[in-house]
């Protein structure tokens, strides 16, 4: 490491780290409590026995008879773990499709010659912009010509197209990060443009990769629409739906409608606890990047 | 798209077929009141929360971007408000918002502060609206995370190399070479305050008090399927449309443009 020879050491200030910790961990924690407030509300108010009034004030805390088995109770009333089991089924097979295609579109929109990259960069800005509402019609009859209709293949649709526009656009712009004599020595060696994506690019475009699978994942996970438009038998629905039903069936019974609730966030939680890893630097995680390594050889 | 592009144009109540009426709709259109009331909300709320939530979105990305222990549950924490369903979100702030129970208006009561009514109240109910959205910036904080780990991480070397410090960090490699990534999430945040402004509005205040919070999207809903004026909606929409178009091309020249031409 020869930069670190360039520059001299200042004199040790031993509190300095220390303060700088006790700094970051009481801003995040201040963070943590404004933003955690509406789940942890969510989850007092499933624990909460039906049939009490709302909580006054701040005497939420902790419900004084912990009704925990109105988790139970909705796991009863509705067949809530398969709704679930679908859910799993069609956002686990929405993430790596819609990343598969969603980078390959970014892939090859990065080596465009600019002009064809700013009509597309347009192009994919304008198709983000059509209500969905727009699409409901269309796609239900050309659904049903593909006899998909009452399928979870029909929530999968927009897979297709990367799920999202904007999820192209943010592998197009990890890809147009990463140096082009990295691609060029690739070639060079006689890779193909799937050497490279598969080799040199998604390797370095993990953390793009981890915000877009969880994106995919909680936009197929809480997707309501779709699943009310194209599905019909009840043995197919999803979570989202499940969670329309526990409202229409009681209105007023909030606590299984929280539990519900609750039950649906965990998921999308745990995943994103699982993926965030990669949003580390990647020398504090322990890996070394080439970006680095391009440095410390002389 | 093309058919809403063509209703636009028509009058069509869904049972008989649409009726070509030229340009009537927009001139039915620019004499409502309800109309113009809906667009200057819709106008305001996204002046509001689209500046605001990217600022909050980016300084959350910086805070938490370093591996730190503990890190991974403050960015669970940030993104929950995002993920909590409409219905339950909207239940959150009714009861925080109360304005006799709501521990929103305890504390203020408590430290002698005004305790408006919020929701119920004509002038605070807009901006009650607007606060709401603000915390749900889950997807701009991971796609701000991500792109700040798509920073070369030699920038940063070198810059210290320079000597520069903390904020001229910021102000010279990190905000520049995250430009790009800004501009993508004030588009998509421009589209979405406009368009999806409909369930919090209709499940809080419906609208009220007195169109306080009536936005476009939910007077499109209402004229298209309560009032049966398909064509009426489908104006409204194209309208919308052009506007976000407009804000989308305002926000492009402010950036100046996509970036990246220069580099590598």
């Amino acid at each position: 490491m020869r930069s670190r020879a360039l520059c001299p050491r200042r004199p040790p200030r031993p509190w300095r780290p220390l303060f700088n910790t006790l700094a970051f961990h009481t801003g995040a924690v201040g963070v943590t409590i404004v933003f955690a407030v509406p789940g942890l509300w969510a989850l007092t108010a499933s624990l909460r026995a039906p049939g009490l009034p709302p909580p006054v004030g701040v005497d939420w805390l902790l419900p004084s008879p912990l009704a925990w088995w109105n988790y139970l109770r909705i796991f009863e009333i509705l067949p809530l773990a398969r709704y679930l089991g679908n859910s799993f089924l069609v956002a686990g097979l929405a993430i790596p499709l819609t990343v598969l295609v969603a980078s390959w579109a970014g892939f090859a929109m990065a080596q465009l010659p600019p002009r064809q990259r700013h009509a597309l960069l347009a192009l994919a800005i304008v198709i983000r912009m059509i209500p969905l509402t727009a699409l409901w019609l269309t796609r239900f009859l050309v659904l049903k010509e593909l006899r998909l209709i009452d399928t979870l293949w029909a929530l999968l649709a927009p897979v297709w197209m990367g799920s999202s526009p904007f999820f192209v656009l943010i592998f197009y712009w990890a890809f147009r990060r990463q140096p082009a004599a990295l691609y060029e020595a690739a070639r060079l060696d006689g890779m193909g443009a799937l050497g490279i994506w598969a080799s040199i690019a998604m390797p370095l475009a993990r953390p793009a990769t981890a915000a877009v699978s969880l994106l995919t994942f909680a936009q197929y996970w809480s997707d309501f629409m779709n699943p009310l438009l194209y599905l019909k038998s009840d043995d197919r629905y999803t979570v989202a739906l499940g969670l329309r039903v526990l409202q229409q069936m009681d209105a007023t019974n909030w606590p299984l409608l929280m539990a519900g609730a609750v039950v649906m966030m965990l998921p999308v939680l745990l995943l994103l606890l699982l993926v965030q890893r990669a949003f580390s630097p990647a020398a504090e995680r322990g890996l070394s990047s080439p970006a680095q390594r391009g440095l410390g050889s002389p | 798209m093309a058919l809403s592009v063509g209703l636009a144009f028509t009058a069509y109540d869904g049972l008989s077929a649409p009726r070509w009426n030229g340009l009537d709709n927009f001139r039915e259109l620019s004499a409502d009141p309800l109309f113009r009331i809906a667009a200057v909300n819709s106008l305001v709320f996204v002046a509001l929360t689209v500046p605001s939530r990217l600022v909050i979105a980016l300084g959350l990305a910086l805070l938490l971007q370093r591996a730190r222990r503990g890190v991974g549950l403050y960015r669970v924490a940030v993104y929950v408000p995002t993920i909590v369903p409409g219905v339950a979100y909207a239940l959150v702030w009714l009861w925080i918002f109360n304005p006799r129970y709501g521990p929103l208006n305890l504390l203020l009561e408590r430290l002698g502060l005004p305790a408006p009514a919020w929701l119920i109240d004509h002038a605070t109910a807009l901006p009650a609206i607007a606060f709401i959205a603000l915390f749900q910036i889950g997807e701009g904080f991971l796609v701000l995370l991500a792109g700040l780990r798509e920073i070369p991480e030699n920038c940063y070397h070198a810059s210290a190399l320079d000597g520069a410090g903390r904020a001229a960090t910021l102000r010279h490699i990190t905000l520049p070479l995250l430009a790009p990534w800004l501009l993508l999430l004030t588009i998509r945040d421009i589209i979405v305050s406009a368009q999806n402004t409909f369930t919090p509005a209709l499940v809080m205040t419906g609208g009220g008090p007195y169109y306080a919070t009536l936005f476009i999207p939910l007077l499109m809903y209402e004229t298209a399927f309560d009032r049966f004026r398909f064509g009426l909606g489908a104006a409204m929409m194209l309208l919308v449309l052009g506007v976000v178009g407009a804000l989308i091309w305002l926000a492009y020249r402010a950036a100046g443009g996509f970036g990246y031409e220069d580099e590598v």
